[in-house]
């Protein structure tokens, strides 16, 4: 999945594999980031219509995004054991929507998957592509715990800039006009 | 059938479209980034200084994922220990505009941009907020538009016009269908 713009595949589903549960992690990020009591307190969260400890929807997601990044590492290394040279991902300006379906309890198992939907060049960011994806999770009955889709970049292998972007890219590296840019 | 834990909160009547929450300020460190993307997002650009400036961010900043967790972690604070919350139904346009740098300040508001009973579980109403997160120098870091589920305080109340919507998202239906 660390690979090149070209090589990208869309709509070809991606498995990015499991994680498990325990309610120790789930009460563990509940206080840091997320401390509804639903979230931190097994006891109270009976009372809520949840009946139990339930992870925070921003934990679930941030695990899959654990598992998206360990995926790029993972064929990074098979890459280059092949003598290959891997891709590169860029950071992401953002998620266009995620739903939450289905509460996370203590002992569930989460199977996240990837899908992209959509490619094309970048037109702010040249010798960039932006990719649609679509991550999502599932429990292991395959209820929906959760469905987002979100846009990232991944630079492209054979990125030939025209003249008009080759000399405003070289002027950007001059340190005052750099500085200029600079927002 | 009333919560214990949330009966003396604010519920969905005593809400407001319009109402700001103000958020932070939460200082931002090297450690805090570091402690997040190693568990969450251990990219080069969010754990080494000199990768994060070969990078598009330009230098060592926080995981877009972990301004979200402190972004949400004040909203928590201020504003959904202190309501009847029933948990998030979506968020939608999450845009990261600029890197949070080491030491960097988080703050921002919250503004309830939207109040609207659900047709199928009268107990229940969506409160959509709108996040408008931003760094010491006021420059916008994230913004984002959040649904949670509010608890109504009396269900038995008709739900008015202005209340109501026809048309639920998918995620209420399967929530509503989720619920015990």
């Amino acid at each position: 999945m660390t690979r090149w713009y070209e090589d990208i595949e869309v709509d070809t589903p991606y498995p990015l594999g499991e994680h498990t549960f325990t309610a120790e992690e789930i009460i563990r990020f509940g206080q840091m980031y997320d401390p509804q009591y639903f979230h931190t307190d097994p006891e109270a969260a009976k009372q809520s219509h949840f009946g139990g400890l339930i992870a925070s929807g921003w934990h679930t997601a941030s695990i899959g995004h654990r598992k998206m990044v360990d995926a790029l590492a993972a064929e990074a290394e098979r890459l280059e054991g092949l003598g290959e040279k891997p891709g590169v991902a860029g950071p992401s300006p953002g998620i266009n929507r995620m739903d939450f379906n289905s509460p996370v309890r203590p002992g569930d198992t989460v199977r996240y998957q990837h899908t992209v939907t959509q490619k094309r060049p970048s037109k702010s960011l040249p010798g960039w592509g932006v990719l649609h994806q679509r991550v999502e999770a599932f429990k292991t009955s395959d209820e929906p715990v959760y469905e987002s889709e979100m846009v990232g970049f991944v630079k492209i292998r054979d990125f030939k800039p025209t003249l008009q972007i080759r000399l405003a890219m070289w002027l950007a590296q001059v340190p005052v006009l750099k500085k200029l840019i600079k927002r | 059938m009333t919560n214990p834990i949330t009966k003396d909160r604010r519920h969905f009547e005593d809400l407001q479209v319009g109402e700001v929450i103000a958020l932070g300020p939460q200082l931002v460190t090297k450690q805090m980034i570091i402690g997040f993307a190693k568990e969450f997002d251990p990219l080069p650009f969010h754990l080494e200084e000199e990768a994060a400036k070969q990078s598009l961010l330009g230098g060592l900043a926080a995981s877009g994922w972990h301004t979200g967790a402190l972004s949400l972690r004040m909203l928590v604070d201020n504003f959904l220990s202190k309501t009847a919350f029933a948990g998030g139904l979506n968020f939608k346009n999450l845009r990261w505009h600029r890197p949070l740098f080491v030491n960097d300040t988080l703050s921002g508001s919250v503004t309830i941009t939207e109040l609207r009973r659900l047709k199928t579980r009268p107990q229940w109403a969506n409160v959509t907020q709108q996040f408008d997160m931003r760094n010491q120098k006021g420059e916008t870091v994230m913004t984002m538009t959040l649904s949670n589920i509010v608890d109504v305080r009396d269900p038995s109340k008709p739900i008015k016009d202005e209340d109501e919507s026809e048309a639920q998202t998918q995620s209420e239906t399967s929530k509503t269908q989720a619920a015990k």
